[in-house]
């Protein structure tokens, strides 16, 4: 279910560049980088207890990072979204969200990203070497590559 | 030692209330070490990813002192095959078969999540008959699936016979989808706009056969497993997964309702044909491994019930919408999730209005139980460890993806 | 070589070790429970189960490298798994043999294109039989066990042929 858009602005009040809107996702809160953290941990206060899901996206000029937070006590869910330039340093929020542990290690490795705060900043998915295989410029390998195995 | 541990794995996990930096993290519980003035080593055990117990190719490394655990860490990414880069290089009918190739034992599951995120966008309105077929088709996986759970969970405390039964009635399960889609297991069957093809001549019957006696197999199944001491006192009491850790840790499914949190995306957010269907969501007390081994239990006894309700009131009409040859849907971005048998599998998909996905991202329910082991398994003996994981019922296919 | 030859009383049968052995290795190949991905519920845990049942061929699940003989390799290969596969190839025990189910063992399959997967895990160690379909079904697996045992009985036969020469 959605949330009010009140309620959410009335919670991220403190924060600049806020922008909330209801969009074909849901409920939207765009933050800029540096909010993100205290954005969650803000939301987090005001019972959005789990980290549902987190991922990013990979625009062409920036990745875009959407948090997925849900409140099991308002039945509600609420996206957060905020942007890292290539190469960027993404705060983790473990602290606050446990679940973003694996998801944000994952993040970081499949978009090229760094982490910061992070127990445990190892890659999760590939070993040493391979490039961030989900931005756009990583290509999969070509019909004369595969032919040629 | 401690700082030793949190070095070398980077262990020292915190949940709710434990805000505190003085208070030592839940991830490193131990008792006192060194009885007598003797002192005890800390060993570190690799286990897998080659191990018959992990249900795939889940490595752990588990730091013990003696047969006690007090850290563990979670490697992942033996199967990591790119489903969601692949996704953005095939057209919109095409993922559903990258899908059933994420959680394998219940590929309905993820082939209808995707389905649903694309229909947002193709703003295509689905038949009825479509949503019932899709509910049947998903209740008959999710009982092949949790039958399978069952068969290794009881493996994994070195019982046999009841894996042999599971497959006997996962072997029927698996003919009836055979007849329904095509395949054993890599169905494709549900796609944007409906299901690839009607329920063929014969098949009511032979669902209804089935369930003559589907039910009285399952008592027998929890007679044969559950109801054996030496099982149930290996599972009572281990791995307990709180409220307050599955929050959290972003638990969904089984493990999730096990801790007492009424949440079912099938009731909360009903999609398909379950608004108009009759279940009940099983929930556990304490959220341990014998709770969600009861819950998962219940939870194939309301399948059952549930496919009996949808092949009694199967409407008429199209199986599905009129969808173009090649799916252009608008560009936007949605978000859809369905209950699979492990917790809610979700898509997040953009599209830019190509033929082909811009990202789509998989949730798996299974990473997010993995990484809560790292949490639940210190304080437990090594011979816990396979149980715990077991009763998780996660699935490396979508744990990687 | 008629079984009831071999159980009757005073029976007496006159073999090459080497046959004798063949023999016993062709009908108890015991694979390594080592599955990688959504093949292994259909050739290792389908094939285990009561309709399938490969135990009759002799075909036995065993948890340690050190005590198959046959891996069947179930699944994508990817870069990082790839290192395991080799080093649990390099613990089984000679004579071994490589069975690559379905067609991401094969060339990679429906991940071929991706650049973190294996092509083919032939790539990596020798395969003797090659099972095509996604994933195959547990029929294909046993008839995939069958040619395993003509392959071994005609590696016999080929060898005493070039001995006698």
């Amino acid at each position: 279910m959605l949330p009010a858009i009140s309620d959410i602005e009335r919670l991220l009040a403190a924060l600049p560049d806020v922008a909330v809107a209801e969009e074909l996702l849901g409920v939207v809160a765009r933050v800029s980088l540096a909010d993100a953290v205290p954005a969650l941990v803000a939301i987090k206060a005001a019972g959005y207890e789990s980290l549902v899901d987190f991922d990013g996206i990979d625009t062409g000029e920036l990745i875009e990072l959407t948090y997925r937070l849900r409140s099991y006590a308002l039945d509600t869910e609420l996206y957060v979204k905020t942007s890292v330039a290539y190469g960027g340093t993404i705060e983790s929020v473990w602290y606050e969200y446990p679940s973003a542990l694996m998801p944000e290690r994952e993040t970081a490795e499949l978009l090229g990203l760094h982490l910061a705060g992070h127990p445990n900043p190892k890659r999760l998915l590939t070993t040493d070497g391979v490039p961030p295989l989900l931005r756009k410029d990583v290509l999969i390998r070509s019909v004369e590559e595969v032919k040629a195995r | 030692m401690t700082d030793t541990c949190e070095e070398t794995l980077g262990v020292g996990l915190l949940c709710e209330g434990q805000h505190d930096p003085g208070t030592p993290p839940a991830g490193l519980r131990r008792a006192p070490s060194g009885v007598d003035g003797l002192t005890t080593e800390h060993l570190i055990i690799n286990m897998g990813p080659q191990h018959p117990s992990t249900h795939g190719v889940l490595r752990m490394l588990i730091e013990v002192d003696g047969e006690e655990i007090v850290a563990a860490e979670v490697s992942v990414g033996y199967l990591h095959r790119g489903i969601e880069k692949l996704a953005e290089h095939r057209r919109y009918d095409a993922i559903g078969t990258l899908m059933d190739r994420g959680d394998y034992v219940s590929g309905m599951m993820g082939e209808h999540a995707f389905a649903m995120a694309a229909e947002k966008l193709m703003e295509v309105e689905v038949p009825r008959k479509a949503h019932w077929l899709r509910s049947l088709a998903s209740e008959l996986n999710r009982l092949a699936s949790h039958l399978v759970w069952y068969g290794t969970f009881g493996l994994d405390t070195g019982g046999m016979g009841q894996f042999l039964y599971a497959m006997r009635d996962r072997e029927a399960l698996l003919d009836i989808l055979e007849a329904l889609s095509g395949q054993r297991m890599m169905f494709n069957y549900i796609r944007p706009g409906g299901v690839v093809a009607d329920l063929p001549l014969g098949l009511e019957e032979k669902i209804r056969t089935f369930l003559s006696t589907f039910d009285m197999y399952l008592e027998e199944h929890d007679q044969l497993l559950g109801g054996n001491e030496i099982f149930q006192s290996r599972v009572k009491g281990i791995g307990v997964i709180d409220r307050g850790i599955a929050q959290c840790f972003g638990l969904t499914g089984a493990n999730l309702r096990a801790a007492g949190v009424d949440f079912d995306v099938r009731k909360a957010r009903p999609y398909a044909a379950y608004q108009e269907l009759d279940f009940e969501v099983p929930l556990g007390t304490k959220g341990d491994a014998w709770d969600r081994y009861m819950v998962r239990m219940e939870e194939m006894r309301q399948s059952a019930r549930m496919i009996a309700q949808l092949i009694d009131g199967m409407p008429e009409g199209p199986h599905t919408a009129k969808v173009p040859r090649v799916i252009r849907p608008n560009a936007g971005e949605v978000y859809a999730s369905v209950e699979s048998s492990r917790g809610e599998t979700g898509i997040h998909l953009v599209s830019d209005g190509t033929e082909h996905p811009y990202r789509m991202h998989y949730r798996g329910p299974s990473l997010y139980a993995a990484q809560a082991l790292e949490e639940i398994l210190p304080g437990h003996l090594i011979a816990d460890v396979v149980m715990i994981i077991g009763s998780t019922d996660i699935m490396l296919g979508e744990l990687d993806r | 070589m008629a079984i009831e030859k071999l159980t009757g009383e005073n029976s007496m049968i006159f073999i090459r070790s080497e046959q004798l052995f063949d023999f016993a290795r062709r009908n108890s190949l015991w694979y390594i429970a080592f599955g990688i991905a959504c093949c292994a519920i259909e050739g290792l845990m389908s094939a285990s189960g009561p309709r399938f049942d490969f135990d009759r061929m002799g075909v036995f699940f065993r948890n340690s490298p050190r005590q198959a003989d046959v891996m069947i390799v179930a699944g994508t290969v990817n870069k990082k798994m790839a290192e395991t596969v080799k080093r649990l190839y390099d613990q089984m025990p000679e004579p071994k043999w490589v069975v690559a189910m379905g067609a991401c063992a094969n060339t990679g399959g429906p991940f071929r294109e991706y650049p973190n997967v294996v092509l083919g895990v032939d790539k990596i160690i020798p395969v003797d039989v090659y099972i095509p379909g996604c994933p195959p079904r547990p029929e294909s697996v046993q008839y995939a066990f069958i040619e395993l045992q003509k392959k071994i009985a005609k590696r016999t036969e080929e060898r005493l042929a070039a001995r006698n020469k």
